[in-house]
């Protein structure tokens, strides 16, 4: 046994810096080739992004993005808007409503606390594109249909078991002595949540705060379904407009319009990220 | 001897802390403290789970029934539903071929493409957290794929490499290898799109990420101390610790893929082809649901897929007793 | 449990209710609101919304939103609205869709209430089922052989005639274009498009749909196989896997990259080909079996304006429709975007301004109007069919199935769809 944990395998070997620098380079161009693909369409004339296949295109147009930008109704700053304002509201939902019931889950005892988690766990795993019909009767019965409410109220009330899960499984890494030492300081468990276990759980608000935001930001499905009049379009449903599967698509226009709706989400993922990696830097734990 | 964490710190270093699963589940089962905390301990517990309980019989739970009871019915969408008691049931074991095959290739999907995204997601966690200028910048690169990942660019995108003059066929065209493309072959158009989930490897990347941000580095510390390697570091501080964490990824990855719907619908034009190769259960399902009128059967369809679901996370519920090490366990 | 009983009632009657209740009246202010429903991409939103404003501008009375999606997402959108009892006023459908809406009392009988007088009367019965005239057509469609003639002519090939070409001349013609190009582009790219196989079968005096079921004959869907299989087999044309790629995507098409010399599309296609290619692409009749009496093509909707069974508005929607099929106006804004238009006064009066492919379309039309098959309109369960259809053809093209045992299958599930 000592013998065997003398000699890691290979993976585990300290490499130097510049090999694990060109290992990621290289990996990272390999991973990113759809996307630069997307690049160099969305900057050829439009006609020759079938005809043209290289990846280096010979003449560089801006036409697709200020084509693009103003091909549909309203400009496409426009559309981005109305997907700003979904997708910040479903965060502050998804952060609030998710963290309260995670803490409940993972820390305090209650009756009948492992059926409603079994209940939590079942919401996810029915699809919806079943639920969704009478989802959609039902918010049309009582008239929101063509506003927000359908896609930002259920992030208010928790509908996103996934977070839940995902944060019940980071507070119960946490030493419970963390929440005795609070109790023996005379905290409740308002007192705990916020000032104790919160903190210690930034990685996991982050991963929720940026999964909600892409997610929310690239949501076609319902979207689409409850957003119909085109004042009230958001991003990812004003882009399929650019195509028509039996027809002409406007790939350029689309290419060049994906690229610039990925700008939001990318930088929310970049100012997000240091806090994904913002842990706990020593603990009381001994 | 057991594995604890503080006990890791603490090691001598002459034998390899290891841990049997027997001796884990025994000494881990969960007291219960009957204290003076308890009554207000259930309150409280509903008080924080008030607005789930409202979204839950106000949004979610009603729906889900609704649909239970559409799978007893025939229900075209476009007329009222018609109770028909089992026979979407009856129908789907007894007379759909393709639905048993559609099962078929979503199993073949979740077992391979599963385990190898976890894996992956995980090395390159690891990889990307820390000790290099720049890993901020690499991270944020190696989510830009999940980011495209459901777009409707990416059918063209994926054709790119993998049809017939995409960039895989150029290269084994250097080694003299002529072939068809891949994403629209019978036989590897499932191997395209298993690829393509392993490729979206970042959510699970980014959840390992935070997750070994919770492991206090002051165990490391002492561990190296201790002079323990990297590889005994990462197998008795890193892996235990971190288990909390690779059991969520595995449940959700395990329930998301059962449920992958996008890629195939948007890669294969949403019929599943080329010849039912990427017929995805809940493709089939929307199939039958949306384009042949067939809502009812596409409602048994989905609570048989709950039904499957649910049993797989119940045994790896029971299974996380043996392997899943919790820090408030004592 | 009581609460769990509670609220599955609730769901329940909900879905119920809502599937015979009525729609949302939504008048504002006065006006008469309405909904009209349709797909495509942002250029035709674009001549939709300019054709909706200079009808309301006729109509200050009436406001209608355009409810505009892509195709992908259209049906699923419809028929969760149609359940919800609030299905659009007027709805885009096309010809796969129309007896599974009207079949099911999702549409009106608009006979009388639009003006159809002008109207090609052989196109409009394209939208009567059981002697109700549940949609008007749109425009119209055909399904020609397409060339591309710079490139033909580039590589050394000549104009096919194609009043006598048949089939194997077609393949021959293909097959020396990719030999003499050294295989740098294909002769043709083929299609598994029902309407190629409904010309094919047509010239055989098989309709494709007749009395509810499919009307094709085992033997002519296996010598349709046998005719793709041997455009593969002789390099006529690129293998399955290739041809999948494109699908049914005009722009990706290997006429618009200029791949091929020959290709099947829709006849509102060309336009979208024309573009891609920037080459002088001309249409020309489909090849016939050596001896056939027909020439198995036939015009066909390229989609309906429907009224919605429910609507509450069903003499505003009407004129609506009225507006975008009857009045030159509109035709000069929206053009062949939806096929040509079938009404000979307003095509007659906007023919001038279409596009140079559109006005190829127009010519090739009044061409063949002779010698046209009758249209067919698919029964319920069609949308389904076409899936069935491509799953056989595809098994017997990469070899998954024998012809035999795959006309078989097909038959009986195409057979199993309809008569559900």
């Amino acid at each position: 046994m000592a013998t065997k944990s003398k000699r890691a395998p290979v993976l585990f070997r300290p490499a130097s810096r510049l090999t694990r620098h060109v290992l990621l380079i290289v990996f990272g161009l390999f991973m990113l080739y759809p996307l630069l693909w997307m690049i160099s369409s969305s900057v050829k004339p439009e006609n020759l992004i079938f005809r043209e296949p290289g990846l280096l295109p010979h003449d560089v147009t801006g036409a697709n993005y200020s084509g693009g930008w103003h091909a549909l109704k309203h400009s496409f700053g426009y559309y981005l808007w109305n997907s700003a304002v979904i997708t910040v509201l479903a965060v502050v939902g998804n952060l609030v409503a998710c963290s309260l019931a995670a803490y409940a889950f993972a820390r305090l005892e209650f009756p009948l606390k492992k059926l409603w988690f079994t209940v939590m766990l079942l919401s996810i795993m029915l699809p919806h594109h079943v639920t969704v019909v009478p989802q959609y009767i039902m918010f049309s019965k009582i008239g929101w249909i063509n506003t927000i409410w359908p896609i930002v109220v259920p992030k208010f009330l928790a509908t996103d078991a996934f977070f839940i899960f995902l944060m019940v499984q980071f507070i119960r890494t946490l030493p419970r002595e963390l929440d005795e030492a609070a109790a023996i300081d005379g905290a409740g468990h308002w007192r705990t949540f916020v000032q104790v276990i919160l903190p210690l759980c930034v990685p996991a608000l982050a991963t929720t705060a940026i999964f909600t935001f892409i997610w929310t930001w690239n949501d076609f499905f319902t979207q689409n379904l409850y957003l119909t009049n085109s004042d009230n379009l958001t991003a990812p449903v004003a882009l399929r407009q650019f195509l028509d599967s039996s027809g002409e698509s406007s790939w350029g226009p689309m290419f060049a319009m994906s690229i610039v709706s990925l700008g939001p989400i990318f930088g929310f993922f970049l100012a997000g990220q240091k806090y994904l990696v913002r842990g706990m830097a020593t603990t009381g734990f001994k | 001897m057991t594995l604890r964490p503080v006990e890791a710190s603490t090691a001598t270093g002459t034998a390899e802390p290891s841990v049997t699963s027997a001796e884990r589940a025994g000494g881990r089962r969960p007291r219960r403290r009957k204290s003076s905390r308890a009554r207000s301990q259930a309150w409280a517990g509903y008080l924080f789970l008030a607005p789930w309980f409202i979204g839950l019989f106000a949004i979610t739970l009603g729906p889900m029934l609704a649909t239970l009871y559409l799978s007893f019915n025939d229900y075209s969408m476009l007329t009222p539903p018609h109770w028909v008691g089992l026979h979407n049931y009856d129908k789907m074991f007894t007379a759909d071929d393709r639905f048993v095959h559609s099962l078929k290739v979503t199993t073949i999907y979740v077992v391979v493409s599963v385990p190898l995204q976890l894996a992956f997601a995980l090395g390159l966690a690891m990889a990307l957290d820390k000790g290099l200028r720049g890993l901020s910048f690499y991270r944020s690169v190696f989510y830009l794929p999940s980011l495209l990942g459901g777009s409707v660019a990416i059918s063209i995108l994926w054709k790119k490499i993998f049809g017939t003059d995409g960039i895989v066929n150029t290269f084994l065209g250097w080694f003299g290898y002529h072939g068809e493309g891949w994403v629209t072959s019978p036989d590897t158009a499932l191997w395209t799109l298993i690829i393509l989930h392993v490729w979206t490897f970042g959510a699970p990347m980014v959840i390992f990420l935070a997750g070994l941000r919770q492991i206090p580095r002051d165990l490391y510390e002492a561990a190296r101390v201790d002079g323990a390697g990297r590889w005994r570091r990462f197998r008795s501080i890193t892996l235990p610790l971190l288990t909390p964490i690779i059991f969520f990824n595995a449940v959700l990855e395990l329930i998301k893929s059962f449920q992958s719907f996008t890629q195939s619908f948007v890669i294969s034009g949403g019929n599943g082809g080329p010849v039912d190769s990427t017929l995805f259960y809940t493709l089939y399902l929307y199939i039958k649901g949306f384009k042949n009128y067939e809502m009812g059967y596409a409602a048994a369809m989905a609570w048989v897929l709950l039904l499957i679901i649910g049993a797989l996370t119940a045994v790896n519920f029971l299974m996380s007793r043996f392997w899943v090490f919790y820090g408030d366990e004592k | 449990m009581k609460r769990i009983l509670a609220a599955t009632a609730l769901a329940v009657v909900a879905v119920s209710a809502t599937a015979c209740g009525g729609g949302d009246d939504g008048g504002s202010g006065g006006k008469t609101k309405l909904v009209f429903s349709y797909w495509g991409s942002d250029s035709r939103q674009k001549l939709t919304e300019s054709a909706i404003a200079a009808f309301e501008k006729k109509n200050p009375a009436i406001d209608v939103e355009g409810d505009f999606s892509d195709f992908d997402s259209y049906y699923e959108k419809l028929a969760t609205k149609t359940a919800a009892g609030d299905a659009p006023d007027v709805m885009s459908i096309e010809i796969r869709g129309l007896a599974e809406y009207a079949g099911r009392g999702a549409l009106a009988d608009v006979k009388g209430k639009v003006n159809t007088a002008d109207l090609d009367q052989s196109v409009l019965k394209a939208g009567q089922l059981d002697g109700k005239q549940y949609a008007v057509p749109t425009g119209v469609n055909t399904w020609p052989m397409i060339v591309n003639k710079d490139l033909l002519k580039k590589e050394g090939g000549k104009m096919p005639d194609d009043k006598s070409w048949t089939w194997d001349d077609y393949i021959a013609a293909s097959q020396q274009m990719t030999q003499k190009s050294g295989e740098q582009v294909w002769g043709t790219e083929y299609n598994e498009n029902p309407a190629f196989l409904q010309v094919f079968a047509g010239q055989r005096g098989e309709p494709f749909y007749a009395n509810g079921k499919v009307g094709l004959s085992e033997q002519t869907i296996k010598d349709w196989w046998a005719l793709l299989q041997k455009i593969i087999a002789t390099k006529a044309g690129p293998g399955a896997a290739k041809m999948l790629e494109t699908g049914t995507k005009p722009d990706q098409a290997l006429l618009a990259t200029n791949k091929s010399v020959y290709g099947s599309w829709w006849s509102n296609q060309l336009d979208a080909l024309s573009k891609g290619s920037g080459q002088d692409l001309e249409l020309l009749r489909m090849p016939k079996a050596p001896g056939a009496s027909a020439s198995g093509m036939f015009l066909q909707p390229a989609m309906y304006y429907t009224i919605s069974s429910r609507t509450k508005h069903s003499a505003a929607a009407a004129k609506f429709i009225d507006f975008m099929v009857n009045d030159p106006e509109a035709g000069a804004i929206v053009l062949s975007d939806r096929g040509l238009p079938t009404n000979a006064k307003v095509l007659a009066a906007v023919k001038g301004k279409l596009s140079p492919a559109d006005q190829k379309v127009a010519a090739f039309m009044d061409s063949i109007k002779g010698e046209l098959s009758p249209i067919v309109i698919p029964p319920k369960g069609a949308t389904e069919m076409e899936d069935i259809l491509k799953r056989a053809t595809d098994s017997v093209l990469f070899g998954k199935a024998k012809p035999d045992d795959a006309a078989k299958t097909f038959l009986s599930e195409a057979n199993g769809a309809l008569t559900k």
